[in-house]
């Protein structure tokens, strides 16, 4: 009978597919969302470069190497400067054709070089921008202090290079000013490289501080990332972690960092989906025909489990869309995918059971949406789904959140990812058991309902 | 053979007392009407039948046997067709049938080949193929009618089966209805149509909040009104009272009293030739007098007071 109860709804499906449909694109529309802005085909090299234009009214050694500096190595990759005169500069800006427009003054390199005045560099920004004017500011912003520094330090000897920019000196003393330059260089570089203040992410060398944590209170080192600034001179323990995460791909980090997230934005839509899936039993209530089955049948759980099982079918092609088509996207390599499968079939049991036990209790359509959403939201965010578990509140991460099938799930599933599949079995039977509990209540609630004269 | 018994049936809803002590039997090869208006009780009485809803008191017997002492044998002997459309609109009517009968118990190949048999019976089988949110009204109560047929019930449930559809349909379907009575199908059917019920229905039993007025043959039912015919008569009652004109209430039983018209049914065998004399004898100027068979319409206005179609 349960077969025969599938091939109807499937034969219902295919004949009017667009709200399955709907429910297919919507999790493959959102992973393709967040593949497109966060995953592996994003590349930020790729941004749009800030084109601005240089006016170059000193036309000296140093006015040259300054313009040099803007279009090589790094820089070229995110800056597009063009060189021009002033009044062509102007009407460029005056077009938006530019975000701003550097101007080396004349005299520029005489000044710095006999050290009349500070540093001075004029920016004329477009004021139709806004990010790429406060960006190239920065920059100047940096440009200038490492200038004043290096005239703080260099001072005295300004005058020969002075005469040699002038082409007074000869190779030699070139030569001697270059060495000495370059010795004065090696004393500073202690203080220069490393910096004595570095930002770096860690990753967490394996995935059993994962699950561990979470009962030693150590919240803030969950996960496979956290950030911190780490006093690199001394964190012996940073440049380990450091070692070995070189020893990674590249890309690594990043895959790992959505391989979170996407199980936990998996967990909450398949809550939704579950949700949509079930409505089709609303639907039979409305039209009667669940009331109809009752004139021919005593047990009602073999339609509530063939209604849960279309469901799970259902769920489980959005599953494949979204952590297939997701793990495609962000490149993901799913570890341990057979335990991996067992969950997510424990899950979306237990959802469609979940919502199954919903319709009996509002079998009403419309107040049951109110219900239902509410129901998956909490599910998803004291499950942990939506945010980490141990970023809720404290009653709810150590009273509530363990409870929710929805954060063993989760967590499990991340365990499972990153390199801890040891609950898997558990907590997938614990799942089954539960949607077994929830379908005979549900067949319970509804014999109830029924037997009181109590219609959709 | 009684098919179906039900004897003293109750069921209330909060302080509504929505069914109360229903009593009545459907034999094989009957029709049995249950006549009332909206809300009188009747789509109750068929849902505690067919086991949707549980009685409050009272007991079902189907073909002999308690309902409660194996509802699903006792399902297996009926067919519901309820009033309102069960039907999946998004498959065709083939596979509606098919997947009710496969309900209903039948194997593959059964459903196939009673399916094609119904559409063929219903002449539904040039549509057999299309989504049955295409079909007309009629259409559709075929396949609703039809989906409770596929195994063969031999006691039939039927809830208002021709509401909202078009007379031809409704003659098309009370057709096919009286061809399963002929092949001894015990049928009870509900209606608030009254020319179906006189047409169609071997016995009828009146029903109006909850209770069963009068039942019996249309015969026996227009016998309550004292024979085969009624008066009515057209004048200014407005100030005049039947209980004030002398011998009247020996001789005439009022059926219903209007400002403008006097509905009565002569007491005893008498002629209607005096009886018409008399009546326009009496002291109030008569414009119109009718003589007329009496309705089932007269019978339910003599129990309760109002008119059916109210």
């Amino acid at each position: 009978m349960l077969l025969v109860l599938l091939a109807k709804d499937l034969r219902r499906a295919w004949h009017n597919p667009l709200p399955w449909l709907i429910n297919l694109i919507v999790p493959l529309a959102m992973t393709a969302l967040l593949g497109v802005v966060f995953g592996a085909g994003s590349d930020n090299s790729k941004l749009g470069r800030i084109r601005f234009a240089v006016v170059d009214e000193d036309q000296s050694v140093l006015s040259d190497m300054l313009r040099g500096a803007v279009n090589q190595n790094q820089a070229g990759d995110h800056l597009e400067p063009v060189f021009m005169e002033r009044t062509n500069a102007l009407k460029l800006i005056n077009e938006n054709k530019i975000s701003a427009v550097l101007i080396i003054e004349t005299n520029f390199m005489r000044d710095y070089l006999t050290a009349r005045a500070p540093v001075s560099l004029h920016l004329i920004k477009n004021p139709a921008e806004s990010i790429s004017p406060a960006v190239l500011e920065e920059l100047l912003g940096a440009v200038v202090t490492a200038l004043n520094e290096v005239s703080r330090n260099f001072n005295s000897e300004f005058p020969e290079w002075q005469a040699v920019f002038e082409g007074k000196e000869d190779y030699h003393k070139v030569s001697f000013l270059i060495e000495r330059a370059g010795d004065r260089l090696k004393l500073v570089k202690s203080f220069v490289d490393p910096p004595l203040v570095g930002y770096e992410k860690v990753d967490s060398l394996d995935g059993s501080n994962n699950g561990d944590s979470q009962n030693d209170g150590k919240a803030d080192v969950r996960g496979p990332i956290h950030q911190g600034l780490t006093p690199a001179a001394t964190n012996l323990a940073a440049a380990k972690v450091s070692e070995k995460k070189n020893n990674r791909p590249k890309n690594d980090n990043l895959r790992e960092t959505f391989a979170y997230l996407l199980l936990g934005l998996s967990a909450m839509f398949l809550l939704f989906l579950g949700q949509n899936a079930m409505t089709d039993l609303h639907r039979e209530l409305r039209m009667r025909t669940f009331e109809r089955y009752q004139t021919m049948h005593s047990r009602l759980w073999p339609f509530i489990v063939g209604k849960i099982i279309f469901a799970v079918v259902v769920l489980l092609i959005c599953s494949v869309v979204m952590l297939g088509g997701g793990g495609l996207i962000f490149q993901i390599q799913w570890q341990n995918p057979l335990p991996l499968a067992a969950l997510v079939l424990g899950y979306v049991l237990f959802v469609a059971a979940l919502f199954a036990v919903l319709v009996a209790i509002v079998p009403d359509e419309r107040r049951a949406g109110v219900l239902n959403n509410i129901a998956g939201m909490a599910l998803g965010i004291v499950g942990g789904c939506a945010f980490p578990a141990h970023q809720l509140p404290q009653f709810l991460r150590e009273h509530i959140t363990p409870l929710m099938p929805s954060n063993w799930f989760v967590e499990t599933a991340r365990n499972v990812h990153f390199g801890n599949p040891n609950a898997w079995e558990i907590v997938s039977i614990k799942l089954l058991l539960c949607s077994v509990v929830l379908t005979a209540l549900a067949a319970v609630l509804f014999r109830r309902k029924f037997r009181t004269g109590v219609r959709a | 053979m009684s098919l179906l018994r039900v004897e003293r049936l109750c069921k209330s809803f909060g302080a509504i007392r929505a069914v109360d002590v229903v009593s009545l039997e459907v034999q094989a090869g009957e029709i049995y009407g249950l006549l009332g208006p909206n809300g009188a009780g009747k789509t109750t009485t068929i849902s505690m039948i067919s086991g949707l809803l549980k009685p409050d008191a009272g007991e079902v017997f189907v073909a002999g046997n308690p309902f409660s002492s194996d509802p699903q044998k006792a399902k297996g002997i009926m067919g519901v067709v309820p009033q309102e459309l069960a039907i999946y609109e998004e498959l065709s009517g083939r596979e509606n049938l098919e997947f009710w009968g496969r309900m209903a118990g039948l194997s593959s190949g059964e459903a196939k080949s009673r399916a094609k048999d119904l559409l063929e019976a219903l002449t539904l089988s040039d549509r057999a193929k299309d989504a049955v949110k295409t079909y007309s009204g009629g259409m559709k109560r075929r396949i609703n009618l039809g989906c409770a047929l596929l195994h063969r019930p031999q006691l039939l449930l039927l809830d208002e089966p021709t509401v909202g559809i078009d007379p031809q349909a409704r003659q098309n379907i009370l057709e096919f209805i009286r061809n399963l009575r002929a092949s001894g199908t015990a049928i009870l059917y509900t209606t608030h149509y009254l020319e179906e019920a006189e047409d169609l229905c071997q016995r009828i039993g009146i029903i109006d909040h909850g209770r069963v007025l009068a039942e019996g043959t249309f015969s026996e039912l227009q016998d309550r009104l004292g024979g085969d015919r009624v008066f009515a008569l057209e004048a200014d009652f407005k100030n005049s009272s039947p209980d004030a004109w002398d011998g009247f209430q020996q001789r005439f039983r009022v059926i219903q009293k209007s400002e403008k018209q006097l509905v009565v049914a002569a007491v005893g065998a008498r002629d209607p030739a005096d009886c018409l004399k008399e009546l326009l004898n009496l002291p109030v100027r008569v414009e119109n007098v009718s003589l007329k068979r009496p309705s089932l319409n007269d019978v339910f206005l003599q129990l309760t007071g109002r008119e059916l179609r109210e």
